[in-house]
């Protein structure tokens, strides 16, 4: 009996300990049992899009619009939801039912350095697509060694979002693309009541002080294709971002953030009134048409220059695809400006297509309830900056939380952290060729 | 062997198939793989590349980050562990005491392990906030409390706060085993002039052992795989700094976030023997202090 016990018990334990050393595999083998779509023709197109709800319609609304144009063409959407997408495609791949058309962003180049999507200049070119021509500025944005990987779909720059109550109150001009920091940051002290309300949301995310960075001149990675981030622009930038926090107290340090709620960041904060200023995408609108504050957009201020971050994704094609012409013919129909109305109509994001972004459809969409300025969207795509969307983008971005995890809390100085961001990034972006 | 002792293993490996299948497939055959896939760099697109050991000696001699979420691993499963196994020893203990309601006590008490641990931990991020219930109860005897979630010092603390909330599923094991304890043991000890702390230690205790080994092991290889606590209380996953990294996360951001499998691979070979190192250890120690009322030594 007694020994009977232990055997059973030592069987028990190993198998509980093999479970843990195969917890890789077994997550990723049960992620990868979805089959896409069966009995496939030429044009049976499998498409995968991240996104919620209104996402799912709208993508689902252009195909619609694609099938009855050219019923030759089949598109299967499957919609994964945002966090996990990167995850269920890289298994999909890997599992070798890759999507034939993938919706991609910042994170482009992880596939096009892996030798996961095909080089569209050639198909474009053939298709008669001309990505400046239809896109402006941002046209070759997901490019990678000059070749081109992803057709721009959506895109918006970074906005600035203002409480029209809390400026006309202190008599402040509205935001413009003129202001400089200087002009910011002495509207922000007028805006900021201690303990009560702050003058701007922060800078803490990517996005916020990399535009910063480059309205000062700097650089992330410089045009050899090296990390460049302990430089004395992108120092003296980050430095401007972290002082606003506790040089100048017209940020919410981290503290009394976590003190207004769980995951209450600038968003939150704005759409309760409680910050007067918040730089983020297009997306917060929906959401603070049904906020009770008084506000409108502006583009975003300028440093030495003007710059800011866009956001957005592409269409690419996969390297598996089974029809590269048909998913190419697919994705120049649904950046056309016909198809590019459906994302206006539902509110989901700025259209790429610069034609669209300038109709009236943009401009006074039919949704809107309050009188906002999306003039502001097309007047940004001017002085959109390239980002660096390197190979590496997750673990570079891993880097700047680690390494500036200090300085968001005070504790450490700008050139401290980037000269040991700047050593880690070394290692991590090895400049390509 | 005679036809029927034939039928009857035909019949055993008939019901014993699904399990053996289910054990080739899901758990031998991608063991072995991830065995293939840890000496190679592999970032799950291209062929992966033969590298030997390389991952090995990276993660052992060159990755401070490994270092830091090995040692952030142990430290939590080194409080947690016993510090669960204390609570839910002493809730029980308060339970199979004659109090009032006291099926409504245990019922509260176990109901923390029933709600999500998401929504916990949704709930720990405002209860652990600076100004929040936590700090403002220290703040009643004069303590200033910590930004428990963004300092480095007590990221770890506050995990352990979380795991401690679910003691609840010890105590009810625990408590269950203390009404198995025959009333005779305790009536012959009063006899003999015991009072009830000699009759915790000397009866109690020796005739739980085995829960409790059980509740050890169980949590020991629980606390080393801790993975979602740190995924939704902290952000981002693991910080400040790598401060509260722990190996899973590490593991699943190396896999699928930077791509590298065949060094994730590595990392979940080597979180494998730890596991086995410290289980094995408890086993061995196992003879000397857990005790069986079967067994005759």
């Amino acid at each position: 009996m007694a020994i009977d016990k232990t055997g059973l018990s030592r069987r028990g334990f190993l198998g509980m300990g093999v479970a843990a050393g195969v917890i890789t595999l077994t997550a990723c083998g049960s992620d990868s049992d979805k089959p896409s779509g069966s009995g496939s023709t030429a044009a049976d197109l499998v498409m995968t899009v991240w996104g919620g709800e209104n996402d799912k319609t709208t993508y689902q609304q252009r195909i619609d619009l694609l099938v009855s144009k050219f019923p030759e063409l089949k598109v299967k959407l499957q919609l994964i939801p945002g966090d996990s997408y990167a995850q269920k495609v890289q298994t999909m791949i890997a599992g070798g039912k890759g999507p034939d058309i993938m919706q991609v962003a910042e994170s482009v180049n992880v596939y096009a350095s892996k030798n996961q999507l095909l080089p569209l200049d050639e198909l474009a070119g053939k298709a008669g697509v001309d990505v400046e021509k239809r896109f402006g500025a941002i046209g070759k944005i997901y490019s990678y060694q000059d070749k081109l990987y992803a057709i721009p779909d959506r895109s918006g720059a970074m906005i600035t979002y203002y409480n029209k109550t809390m400026f006309d109150a202190k008599g402040i001009k509205a935001p413009s693309a003129d202001w400089t920091w200087d002009d910011a940051l002495a509207a922000f002290k007028e805006l900021t009541i201690p303990g009560k309300q702050w003058g701007y949301g922060g800078g803490g995310w990517w996005a916020q002080w990399w535009s910063f960075v480059y309205q000062n001149g700097g650089k992330i990675i410089d045009d050899a294709g090296k990390p460049a981030v302990a430089t004395d622009e992108v120092i003296e930038a980050l430095q401007w971002t972290g002082d606003l926090v506790f040089k100048h107290g017209v940020v919410p340090t981290k503290k009394d953030y976590a003190n207004m709620g769980a995951d209450v960041g600038g968003d939150g904060a704005f759409a309760n009134g409680k910050v007067a200023v918040n730089t983020n995408g297009f997306w917060n609108i929906n959401g603070l048409l049904k906020s009770k504050i008084s506000w409108d957009i502006a583009p975003l201020w300028r440093g030495k220059e003007q710059a800011v971050t866009a956001f957005g994704s592409g269409l690419a094609v996969s390297r598996t695809a089974k029809s590269p012409d048909a998913a190419l013919k697919a994705i120049d129909f649904l950046t056309s400006p016909e198809a590019q109305q459906k994302i206006i109509a539902s509110g989901q994001d700025v259209p790429a297509n610069a034609e669209v972004q300038k109709s009236e459809a943009f401009l006074k969409p039919s949704w809107m309830t309050k009188p906002v300025n999306m003039n502001v969207f097309a007047e940004s795509s001017a002085f959109i900056y390239r980002a660096p969307f390197v190979p590496a983008w997750n673990e570079m971005q891993k880097a700047f939380d680690d390494g500036l995890a200090d300085f968001w809390l005070g504790k450490k100085d700008a050139r401290s952290s980037l000269t040991a961001i700047q050593q880690r990034l070394e290692s991590i972006i090895k400049p390509a060729g | 062997m005679s036809r029927l002792r034939r039928r009857e293993a035909l019949w055993f490996y008939l019901f014993a198939s699904p399990w053996i299948i289910g054990f080739v497939v899901f758990l031998l055959g991608p063991m072995i793989a991830s065995i293939y896939i840890s000496l190679t760099d592999w970032d799950s697109f291209t062929p992966p590349k033969w590298v030997g050991l390389d991952n090995y000696t990276r993660l052992l001699t060159d990755d401070p980050v490994f270092w830091k979420a090995l040692w952030n691993t142990f430290y939590y499963a080194a409080i947690s562990v016993p510090l669960g196994l204390v609570i839910g020893l002493w809730l029980a203990n308060l339970l199979n005491k004659g109090v009032r309601l006291r099926k409504l006590f245990r019922t509260l008490i176990y109901l923390p392990t029933l709600v999500p641990l998401v929504a916990t931990a949704m709930i720990f991020k405002m209860v652990l906030a600076p100004s929040g219930p936590v700090n403002d109860g220290l703040g009643l005897f004069g303590i200033p409390g910590p930004s428990w979630l963004l300092e480095a010092v007590w990221v770890k603390p506050a995990l352990i706060l979380l795991s401690v909330w679910g003691a609840g599923a010890a105590t009810v094991l625990l408590l269950a085993a203390m009404k198995g304890i025959p009333r005779e043991l305790y009536e012959a000890a009063e006899v003999d002039g015991a009072g009830p702390v000699r009759q915790f230690w000397s009866i109690t205790i020796p005739q739980l052992t085995p829960i409790i080994f059980f509740n050890l092991i169980m949590g020991l290889i629980g606390a080393f795989q801790v993975f979602s606590q740190v995924y939704i209380l902290t952000k981002p996953v693991g910080g400040p700094d790598n401060a509260s990294q722990m190996m899973v996360p590490l593991l699943f951001n190396e896999a699928f976030s930077f791509y590298h499998m065949g060094y994730a691979s590595a990392i979940s070979w080597l979180l494998f023997a730890v596991i086995l190192v410290f289980t094995l250890i408890a086993f061995r120690t196992a003879r000397r202090w857990v005790f069986y009322e079967t067994e005759v030594k």
